[in-house]
């Protein structure tokens, strides 16, 4: 009788030990688990990306009202057309000091937003066009869709492209703040002489 | 006999193999241009262009296959912006046509040049329009056939089965029966309740015995003591959280494989508290073009998603915003309110790796939340970390305020940023 209680008493441990194992372990990878206060997690305060039943559109995220200009934001008046890149091209100038350090965030930022495309050297031979996407020209030896050469293209022109996108391209103003594209344009100016 | 045989089948083989050759020959000739046209056609068109979908330009191949008229075609392509200015009325309709969208003009390409670019083009889309090719957005469509089938035949092998369940309950009922008639059943009903009898006993003795029970109590204790230490600890941690999230967006694919900087997508980690989630619109820089992926067709479904949710149609490239909807993308990371994070400071200034808190999220197919993020986690950094005051803007007040108090000058609390704002105003 003892030697069978013995064999028994051996055997609850193991389960024992094996349920607290497998009870402690295993976790719902889909489900964030307790929380405590969880008020402090989900806030009453709306995050802009939140759903908010206080719109029509449910979105908390509101675009400005038609016909306003948000503070400190940087106009640029001329409209998507062909007309209205060459007017561009013309008019529009950098105005932004033309510094080692503004150099060097261009080459950043183009690294991080065009290079994936436009290849690091410009060369329209980035990694998703490796992969089968629709190469852009070259900014040294290509042409433009809209005429004359990549090499030639002014300020106001790519500016007008990296505002609006062009064929292929998507427009990055929404990525790029003016400030920056300018130092990408920069950048740019540098991989055209290549 | 069988010698002859060996050496017939020899030179049948041979004759087949030349025969094959000479065919595949005359085949490549014949399709000369072509080939000399395909690449043409790759190094040229397809920025702007497919054969059976409309891209950045219209899809070429019934465009081309109707117009007969080479000559305009020759011209237009070598030079299109000239025939519109010189008021050729089949090119100003076309121009007008496809919203007055300019297009490259390829003057370097010769008229030969152009004749193998449209034989190219020409004899493509005969052979795609021939074979019943999965063309532009099938793929969402032929997702849902084979799962019906499977869905049937899955009933249908399960009404079987409870058929032949059925069946066999008939002949056990019955076979009871006759047993019941040979008085074997009241035997055996007799032995089971022996049984179970005994098995009360065991257990009660098993109660009586103290240190059984005080080992079971035991086990318990230590049992519910780990649940609630683990719970307790676990508790507002949400480290490996992976919810599914409404678009199978791919981390791995665009992060990993084609190396897209983190900041492409999240370009608010460089300058603003929030890291931000991409609005579609930066999806589209990209997936306009790209409708599928690598022929497969979940990346197809999962990227219509896209389009449903802008209200976008990839066939003729058009947004219809009362379609659109909000994705609702699921929160990962989490800080409750009582902890301020910004994430320009660790990024801009900090010069940390979005990888040091969020993990190999280049090689994450689907996103868990990598770090604890408790405040244990965030301090034991704050301690290991030297900062860098090399060319950092941000400290550059710090260092003057050091570098006069060792020239032995008094600091005014203005210097030390006593007069921002929220110092006062928060």
């Amino acid at each position: 009788m003892l030697a069978m209680n013995k064999s028994k008493i051996l055997g609850i441990t193991v389960i024992a030990i094996v349920a607290t194992v497998i009870i402690s372990s295993c976790k719902d990878k889909r489900s964030t688990g307790w929380e405590y206060a969880p008020n402090m997690y989900e806030h009453i305060a709306y995050d802009p990306d939140q759903k908010n039943d206080n719109f029509k559109d449910g979105k908390t995220a509101q675009l400005p009202p038609a016909g306003t200009t948000p503070l400190g934001f940087v106009r640029f008046d001329y409209p998507n057309t062909k007309d209205g890149y060459e007017k561009a091209g013309l008019e529009v100038k950098t105005t932004l000091p033309q510094t080692q350090a503004n150099y060097a965030d261009g080459k950043l930022l183009f690294e991080h937003f065009c290079s994936p495309c436009h290849g690091v050297t410009g060369q329209g031979d980035g990694l998703v066009v490796a992969h089968g996407y629709p190469p852009p020209p070259s900014y040294s030896k290509g042409n433009s869709s809209r005429g004359g050469a990549m090499k030639d293209l002014t300020d106001g022109k790519i500016y007008h492209t990296i505002t609006y996108g062009l064929n292929a391209m998507g427009s990055y103003a929404s990525q790029l703040e003016p400030k920056e594209r300018w130092k990408v344009i920069m950048y740019v100016h540098h991989l055209q002489t290549l | 006999m069988r010698s002859f045989s060996l050496i017939f089948k020899q030179f049948s083989r041979s004759v087949l193999l030349i025969a094959c050759f000479a065919f595949v020959g005359t085949y490549a000739y014949a399709q000369g241009d072509a080939v000399k046209g395909e690449a043409l056609f790759k190094a040229k068109c397809t920025a702007c262009h497919k054969l059976d979908q409309q891209v950045v330009g219209p899809a070429l191949g019934k465009l081309i296959t109707d117009e007969t008229d080479d000559k305009f075609l020759t011209k237009w392509i070598q030079n299109n912006q000239a025939l519109i200015a010189a008021k050729n009325p089949k090119a100003v309709t076309v121009f007008n046509q496809f919203n007055q969208a300019n297009m490259t003009v390829f003057a370097d390409l010769t008229d030969g040049d152009v004749a193998n670019i449209l034989t190219y083009v020409r004899t493509e889309w005969k052979k795609m329009s021939a074979t019943p090719a999965p063309g532009t957005g099938p793929a969402v469509v032929v997702d849902k056939g084979p799962s019906k089938i499977i869905i049937l035949s899955l009933l249908g092998v399960i009404v079987l089965a409870f058929i032949v369940i059925l069946v066999l309950n008939r002949v056990i009922t019955t076979l009871e029966r006759l047993l019941a008639k040979n008085n074997v059943t009241i035997l055996e009903e007799e032995a089971v309740a022996g049984e179970s009898v005994d098995r009360l006993a065991f257990l009660k003795k098993l109660a009586k015995n103290k240190k059984f029970v005080f080992f079971v109590l035991l086990c318990g204790t230590i049992f519910l003591g780990v649940y609630t230490f683990i719970g307790l600890w676990t508790t507002n941690l949400h480290q490996g959280y992976q919810p599914v999230q409404p678009i199978k967006f791919p981390h791995d694919l665009h992060a990993g494989a084609m190396k897209i900087d983190c900041q492409y997508c999240h370009s608010g980690a460089y300058k603003s508290k929030n890291a931000t989630i991409p609005s579609l619109n930066v999806c589209m820089n990209c997936h306009k073009v790209i409708s599928s992926a690598f022929g497969s067709k979940t990346a197809s479904v999962e990227i219509h998603k896209i389009y449903d949710a802008l209200g976008f149609d990839p066939a003729t490239q058009k947004y219809d915003t009362t379609k659109a909807h909000p994705v609702q993308w699921i929160r990962i990371h989490n800080l409750p309110d009582l902890a301020y994070f910004n994430h320009s400071q660790h990024v801009k200034v900090g010069k940390i790796k979005c990888q040091t808190c969020h993990g190999p999220v280049q090689e994450m197919k689907e996103v868990y939340q990598y770090s604890p993020l408790t405040m244990k986690w965030c301090i034991q950094c704050h301690k290991r970390t030297n900062v860098d005051f090399k060319d950092n803007a941000y400290y550059a007040n710090l260092q003057q305020v050091h570098d006069l108090l060792k020239d032995g000058k008094q600091v005014t609390a203005s210097l030390m940023g006593g007069i921002e704002c929220g110092k006062c105003h928060y």
